[in-house]
């Protein structure tokens, strides 16, 4: 099966860049295509509990709601944890489908890949 | 029964968040034998997904994952 992997670097203060991954990554799995978002850098912000409830642009769903259609859908999401540090605010409380991984597993994502889509 | 597994060498890794578990197995296994076991201590919850691959990629064989609250021991065998 293919694998796609998308990176999200971007967090709540720039909402309109935060859907893609997860509509991207739904629409992948439709595709019989296997989808993984890494969440670093800002990217962590939306992974942690309570936050994706309050981002909603426009007319379309909140990003709680896409988020929860890609885990359905088997979007596997990964947390840079030391992401935290770098932001200066307190480690873990992520979301149950966040799954806490570091720099190997970035790699080694990308590694496997068959396409990498940064956000 | 549980496996018992007697280690060659012991690196403790505790309050050393990612990337520094990586780096530090990776030197410590670089003056091992072949065949010996590495037992590494870590609190960092990367290391649960990181270190796994990490051995996969480098072709070490992670023997067994003992957890015990947030403390994490891996045993890995040299391979190569």
């Amino acid at each position: 099966m293919a694998k796609i992997l998308y990176v999200l670097t971007n967090g709540p203060d720039t909402p309109e860049r935060l859907y893609a991954p997860f509509i991207l990554g739904s629409t992948a799995r439709a595709m019989d295509v296997e989808a993984s978002i890494f969440f670093v850098i800002k990217g962590i912000m939306v992974m942690k509990k309570g936050v994706a409830e309050t981002i909603k642009i426009g007319a379309f769903p909140s990003l709680k709601d896409v988020i929860d259609q890609a885990a359905s859908a088997g979007v596997k999401f990964y947390v840079c944890e030391q992401s935290t540090q770098l932001l200066g605010i307190p480690r873990g409380d992520f979301i149950d489908a966040a799954k806490i991984s570091g720099a190997a597993t970035l790699n080694d994502l990308a590694l496997d890949a068959d396409a990498v889509l940064t956000f | 029964m549980p496996q018992v597994i007697t280690a060659d060498a012991e690196l403790n890794c505790i309050g050393i968040y990612c990337p520094g578990p990586i780096a530090m197995t990776r030197d410590k296994i670089d003056t091992m034998s072949t065949g010996q076991v590495l037992k590494v201590d870590t609190d960092d919850p990367s290391a649960e997904e990181d270190l796994p691959r990490w051995a996969k990629r480098t072709g070490h064989e992670v023997m067994n994952i003992e957890k015990s609250g947030a403390t994490m021991t891996f045993y890995i065998r040299r391979v190569k």
